[in-house]
């Protein structure tokens, strides 16, 4: 590859995930070729495939194949969670390194079978964590590595959102892995395994189905989750979709911390003008787009042959957090984490 | 007199055992209801009669026949035997939370204040806080539908007084501290039927923090999370609650509360015992109404069963940090009669 004569090749797999929008807007910023394919099924009443590559001002492609014929130099997967593995590995096939949209799997298996791939075919997985760009969350790191807090004891995390209801994928068992536990508990757990440098070891977990019940969900729409790491840190995550319909905005992740030396909360999408208009409440955001930071690590990953930060591995952890989770609500016991990336 | 409670007579007579940091939010409050208050304590009664213009008793048997109401603001492990002396002597009660540090000895205080016919109030000051109570009501009235998630925080710098953090004594902060949203957390949002908490401790002996996480499984389906911290010496006082439903949220922050702005030079770092940011102090709020209910003999906002439910769920807590695993809450044995059920949303 030699960036001075040729601008970065990106193709996009499968459109089904919303961020799809923000990547390719992100790259075409950058002066990037984007092209890209979707597959079904859509939702009804969604705009998909051909016609949201016209709006987005992406090229449209008939299929995988035909994307990765153009020799991508990376792909981005924004499918369903179930089908990462198999678009993943079919760009690792075709030599390109990907950025794989959160969760990095469904299942643990696929996951590390998703690292091995890449490493096998020399190329480079990426995990969509973008709040890991938040310059908040930078500086926390950064007061963490400066040793600010004495020893770390608790990190409360919170994650929640608007239910994901325009894409009914978000709440089928089979094709997310689960309901709000799956969407929303890895965001904080990549924080988390940044900020502790250590593995999850042992997870108690609970949910429920209170939330938008009446709409039929079948997946778990509440939950809060308890981690245990080797170092006797203790950290929850609440990631229930509790943001209701009528809030001005999507919803936020907090992170807060506690040290024996200092305590830290961390709000990245705090900021904002409020207001209100004529349909209520406003909420306009403003600071940095974190998702063109995290593209610019992809496509600076992706020009120089490094490894992307954060990469596959932790994305294989912080699904292991999650499989944990999921196995304590059935058990109702606390579950040992099973990472081995 | 024993055996039965004495007839109020005016002015209330308050013997406050205990004279350590928590009886400054006590006293006011009995004060500006005109109370004239006797303190007995091993230490520091002397400076605080002298502070606030109350008699002293240099020991109980001299505290005891000049009161009506006994307000305990001891350690925590001596509530009990402090509490069953003054119901033996027919003493109404008022008894810093949590109401004893053990929920068999809690129950054990419960049953002697209803055999001896006096009332006892555990001083669960946070349902006092007008910010709960909106919540009550909030809720009370359909705001955010059905309770699915609840969570509450409450942090501040680590208390100074070494029995704190002595387990046995105080219970340590799930027992002391987070005591307040575990009563919360029923309060809001009815039974509790599971507990799993974790704990961490660091710091030594000499500068002790302590964190504690409480997940909590309604009988509703509710699923409450309770974070406390009794963190660094920079750590401001806050508490906050964020309560959702399956039709919408309500939000409070005391650290976002906007009330007031000043600036001042640093008075002192820290502090453990709870600002208020209003005018009228949730203490004598408190206070006001077990006096209220004392003369009335009408139920106060918290009563016996609900101090006895409280250290149970504590306990049921440090059961789990100890064991590692959940543990099952056993049903509420009798309805609390200060609680209007209707007022609950997730048992409707």
């Amino acid at each position: 590859m030699n960036r001075t004569t040729e601008p970065l090749r990106i193709g996009i797999l499968s459109f089904a995930h919303p961020h799809v929008e923000a990547y390719a807007r992100s790259l075409l910023a950058r002066g990037v070729e984007v092209f890209g394919t979707d597959l079904t099924p859509y939702d009804a009443g969604t705009q998909r495939g051909a016609e949201l590559a016209e709006r987005l001002g992406i090229e449209y492609l008939d299929d995988v194949d035909a994307v990765l014929a153009r020799a991508p130099h990376g792909v981005i997967v924004t499918a369903e969670n179930a089908r990462h593995r198999e678009l993943a590995l079919a760009a690792f096939a075709a030599g390109a390194h990907v950025l794989c949209e959160k969760p990095i799997a469904t299942e643990p298996a696929d996951a590390l079978a998703m690292v091995e791939a890449a490493d096998a075919a020399g190329v480079t997985l990426m995990t969509a964590y973008p709040v890991r760009f938040a310059p908040s969350f930078r500086e926390l790191v950064a007061r963490v590595r400066a040793g600010q807090f004495g020893e770390i004891l608790a990190v409360s995390g919170t994650n929640n959102g608007k239910i994901p209801l325009d894409r009914s994928w978000f709440t089928n068992e089979a094709a997310a892995g689960g309901g709000a536990l799956v969407d929303h508990v890895v965001h904080c757990a990549d924080l988390l395994d940044e900020l502790l440098g250590e593995t999850a070891q042992e997870v108690y977990a609970t949910a429920n189905r209170i939330l938008h019940a009446d709409r039929g969900v079948e997946v778990e729409t509440g939950g809060v989750v308890s981690i245990a790491y080797p170092s006797g840190v203790i950290a929850t995550i609440d990631c229930s979709w509790s943001q209701p319909d009528s809030a001005a905005t999507w919803g936020g992740l907090t992170l807060e911390v506690h040290g024996t030396r200092g305590s830290m909360r961390i709000d990245p999408f705090a900021a904002h003008i409020s207001g209100y208009g004529t349909g209520g409440a406003t909420w306009d955001a403003f600071g940095s787009d974190l998702d063109e930071l995290m593209i610019d690590e992809f496509l600076g990953a992706v020009g120089d042959s490094r490894a992307p930060v954060p990469d596959g591995s932790v994305g294989v952890r912080t699904l292991a957090v999650v499989d944990a989770a999921k196995r304590s609500v059935r058990s109702g016991l606390p579950e040992g984490v099973h990472a081995t990336a | 007199m024993n055996g039965v409670a004495p007839p109020m007579t005016t002015p209330l007579r308050v013997g406050l055992i205990g004279a350590g940091a928590i009886s400054h939010a006590h006293v006011p409050g009995w004060l500006a209801l005109g109370a004239r208050i006797t303190v007995y304590s091993q230490a520091g009664s002397h400076e605080l009669a002298a502070r606030y213009g109350l008699e002293v008793a240099e020991s109980l048997d001299e505290l005891w026949p000049g009161v009506d109401v006994i307000d305990i603001v001891t350690p925590t492990s001596t509530h009990a035997e402090f509490a069953l002396a003054a119901i033996g002597r027919g003493k109404h009660v008022v008894c810093e939370k949590p109401l004893a540090r053990t929920a068999a000895d809690s129950a054990a205080v419960v049953e002697a204040a209803e055999r001896t016919g006096v009332r006892l109030f555990p001083a669960h000051v946070v349902r006092y806080f007008p910010e709960f109570l909106a919540a009550r009501g909030a809720i009370a009235a359909g705001r955010i539908g059905r309770p699915a998630v609840f969570r509450f925080r409450r942090q501040s710098a680590a208390p100074q007084a070494a029995w704190f953090f002595d387990d046995a004594v105080s219970g340590g902060i799930v027992m002391d501290q987070m005591i307040h949203d575990l009563d919360q957390a029923e309060w809001l949002g009815g039974p509790v039927r599971r507990v799993f908490a974790r704990l961490q401790r660091r710091g030594g002996a000499v500068a002790p923090v302590v964190a504690a996480q409480v997940v909590l499984d309604h009988e509703s389906g509710l699923i409450s999370h309770v974070h406390g911290t009794w963190g660094s010496p920079a750590l401001p006082f806050s508490y906050s609650f964020d309560l959702a439903g399956d039709t919408g949220v309500l939000r409070f922050d005391s650290a976002r509360d906007d009330t007031v702005r000043a600036v001042f030079p640093p008075v002192e770092p820290g502090g453990y015992l709870p600002e208020t940011s209003g005018a009228e102090s949730p203490y004598s709020v408190e206070i006001a109404d077990f006096a209220r209910a004392i003369r009335s003999g009408g139920p106060a906002r918290v009563d016996g069963a609900d101090g006895v439910r409280a250290v149970r769920i504590a306990e049921a807590a440090l059961e789990s940090i100890e064991r590692g695993l959940p543990v099952e809450v056993q049903p509420t044995g009798e309805v609390d009669a200060s609680t209007d059920d209707t007022l609950i949303g997730a048992r409707a």
